[in-house]
């Protein structure tokens, strides 16, 4: 007899999310699991009115702000973390508009939920906000009685919950953006999430996708580089991903030594090499 | 060109207009076409006892029809006309044996033809038309038909009761790429047709300059609406013709937009027109014409669920299939207990650019097709029996075009006449 396998998909986040699950779980998994992700799609977004446009304004003004929605406010308690385990390469208050300005510039109590900026700033959550859905929906799949699943959040976010199954790890080909024809690095998952982040290749090219800013002097990042993070949460693989493509090489070095099997950063300028020599391309 | 070369192309222009007319289906949808090139291909190998041509109107246009005439096996041109002298003396050298008359009627009255071109403005068709009917010849007329569509149905109705054949001037229907294209698309290859999307752009006034011995509504006759209705019955015709001919049917109404946006120069006529045909079914044709960018040319885009034929480009293009999801085969791999590695991480959102796969070519050739034209006239007029199936299409082709004409006047959707004349 087969595994039983169900498959939701639908549009949130600016992407494409699909999300399969094998075997056991209560019939409403997946349609809590999606509420989950579009929960955060709500609570994040600057595309729309939002609770993080208007913190925004708030901050903007230079006003202190309580936020009392629940997930921004366990939003921004997982971005503090990320920001520190990243060196503070991760800064979603990273703005060109306002030269300098980053999440340093904010002070935030967690447990009055709080927030204040001493100079004007904004947050994008960017491609954290897409990790972060991906915990909350795994959440929900596991309270909904959930052990085997597999979360895409366009492809470039992945979560997986439990073994594959068929058992053992979910095994992934990280395609080198720049030559459809070969791969970058395989990784096998067990209960973990993957963050894949580029400047180069197609999905760059969205209209409506940011520039990817360097924190450490405002600039958009501009070399050719992809970058691979596994991390327990999605929201911290994306944070990863993110700080390996700003870092610089001393940074880069610090982080991908940490957990050199989980994060890698490939070097896509000497395009001529073969990519899945993937000990040169790896940053010294 | 020596007599050998042209027989030799004139030989494999032939063998690919029956070799595109071969297929099922295709001896009714273009049975002109199959009729003109199995006559051709039988003809004589030299001219004996030609149809005799009386050509009406030397100007440009006159002028390459002469020259097409003079290719074909069937065909001879004995006498030209214009009332503008300097047409004449140009003509004269394609022609260098023909009697030259500078009135229609003269060229009527003196006899010894046995029909007449007709290559004048188009408000002067249904008269010249009706003279050489009257007179007992037959006629082959440019397009469009006439500058009202009640003249349009005229013109049949006088063919009909003359016992004459009336033949226009589309030469798309004998050109060997179309004919392999809808052949192509007949087979299903590019699934079910749904939309053309066809233009005309040119940049250039379409003016000509007036000599000091003629007047601008002499020469620029297509730029006023009492003599033309300019792009559409000048270019348009030829489009509608197509859409009508490989959509299968003719248009259940038009609605469109007209204006003189560009070239405020005096003209009556618009210089931009935006069309769309609504065909049964939800098919459409829309159609554009202007004069002030050329980029985009002249192209009928015909479009299918499975592919795009491109006849002016001589392409045919297959729908690029949707990319399979990485996922989607995790998904089948574990429903039949297999385990392999998921490509993943690739973009997701990809521009949705023009594609620019190259396609297949549809066959080209050298462009003698208005010769074919000739060669399938002058059969009907030796067998006193009309190419079958083309007048049909020329007249509604010539219908549309000025539908469009009115649906754009009168700023409201113009519904297909119901009282057109049967055929």
């Amino acid at each position: 007899m087969g595994i039983a396998a169900r498959v939701e998909r639908f549009v949130a986040m600016g992407t494409r999310i699909e999300l399969h699950v094998f075997g056991v779980g209560s019939e409403d998994a997946l349609v809590a699991a999606r509420r989950a992700i579009e929960g955060v799609d709500d609570a994040l977004t600057i595309h729309r009115p939002s609770p993080t446009t208007a913190l925004n304004d708030e901050l903007l003004a230079g006003h202190s702000v309580a936020i009392d929605d629940p997930v921004l406010a366990e939003a921004l308690i997982a971005i503090d973390a990320a920001h520190a385990l990243t060196e503070g390469l991760f800064d979603p208050a990273a703005d060109r508009r306002f030269a300098g300005a980053g999440w340093g510039d904010l002070v935030f109590d967690r447990s009055s939920a709080r927030i204040a900026a001493t100079r004007p700033l904004a947050l994008d959550f960017g491609g954290f906000g897409k990790g972060f859905a991906l915990d909350r929906a795994c959440a929900a799949l596991r309270d909904a009685g959930v052990v085997c699943a597999c979360l895409s959040a366009g492809e470039s976010s992945i979560a997986v919950i439990g073994e594959h199954p068929l058992g053992g790890g979910w095994p992934f080909a990280i395609p080198d953006p720049s030559r459809t024809d070969a791969v970058l690095v395989e990784v096998e998952l067990v209960d973990e999430a993957l963050s894949i982040s580029t400047t180069v290749g197609a999905g760059t090219q969205a209209p409506e996708r940011a520039a990817m800013i360097r924190p450490t002097d405002g600039g958009i990042v501009t070399a050719a580089r992809c970058t691979v993070a596994i991390d327990r949460t999605g929201g911290a693989a994306e944070a990863m991903s993110t700080a390996l493509l700003v870092a610089d090489a001393a940074r880069a070095r610090r982080l991908l030594d940490a957990a050199p099997a989980q994060r890698f950063l490939y070097d896509l300028s000497k395009a001529a090499a073969r990519t899945d020599d993937t000990a040169r391309m790896q940053a010294a | 060109m020596t007599d050998k070369d042209f027989n030799l192309s004139r030989r494999s222009f032939i063998d690919r207009v029956l070799t595109a007319t071969a297929g099922a289906g295709m001896a009714t949808a273009a049975p002109w076409a199959v009729s003109a090139a199995s006559a051709a291909a039988g003809a004589e190998p030299v001219k004996s006892n030609p149809v005799r041509l009386g050509v009406i109107g030397t100007g440009d246009r006159g002028r390459a029809l002469i020259q097409n005439i003079a290719k074909s096996r069937n065909c001879t041109v004995v006498a030209i006309c214009d009332s503008y002298a300097p047409n004449l003396v140009k003509a004269q050298q394609w022609a260098p044996t023909a009697r030259r008359f500078a009135d229609h009627r003269e060229m009527l009255d003196a006899r010894g033809i046995d029909a007449v071109v007709i290559a004048t403005p188009l408000d002067t068709h249904a008269k010249l038309c009706f003279d050489a009917f009257d007179a007992g010849l037959h006629v082959w007329c440019e397009k469009a038909m006439a500058r009202t569509i009640a003249d349009c149905g005229a013109m049949i109705t006088h063919a009909k009761a003359a016992g004459k054949i009336l033949q226009i001037g589309h030469q798309r229907m004998f050109h060997p790429t179309y004919l392999n294209a809808l052949k192509r698309a007949r087979a299903g290859e590019i699934g079910t047709l749904t939309q053309i999307r066809a233009s005309w752009h040119r940049n250039n006034a379409w003016r000509r300059a007036v000599p000091a011995d003629a007047n601008d509504r002499q020469i620029n006759w297509r730029l006023y609406r009492d003599r033309s209705a300019g792009l559409m019955t000048e270019l348009a015709t030829h489009q509608l013709q197509v859409g009508n001919w490989f959509l299968d049917a003719v248009p259940t109404r038009v609605i469109g937009s007209g204006s003189i946006c560009f070239w405020k120069d005096g003209r009556e006529v618009y210089d931009h027109v935006a069309l769309i045909y609504e065909y049964s079914g939800g098919r459409k044709l829309i159609y554009t014409s202007l004069l002030n960018n050329a980029r985009y040319g002249c192209e009928e885009q015909i479009q299918g669920s499975k592919g795009t034929i491109e006849p002016e480009l001589g392409r045919i293009y297959q729908e690029v299939p949707a990319k399979v999801l990485a996922l989607q085969r995790m998904h089948k791999d574990v429903a039949r207990g297999h385990k392999r590695t998921v490509p993943i991480g690739g973009a997701t959102w990809f521009p949705e650019l023009p594609v620019t796969t190259p396609g297949e070519s549809l066959g080209w050739g050298e462009y003698d097709e208005t010769m074919l034209q000739f060669e399938g006239f002058g059969e009907a007029v030796r067998a006193g029996k009309p190419l079958p199936g083309l007048l049909r299409q020329a007249y509604q082709a010539s219908v549309a075009s000025l539908l469009g004409e009115q649906a754009m006047d009168q700023n409201q959707a113009m519904t297909w006449p119901t009282n057109l004349v049967a055929i």
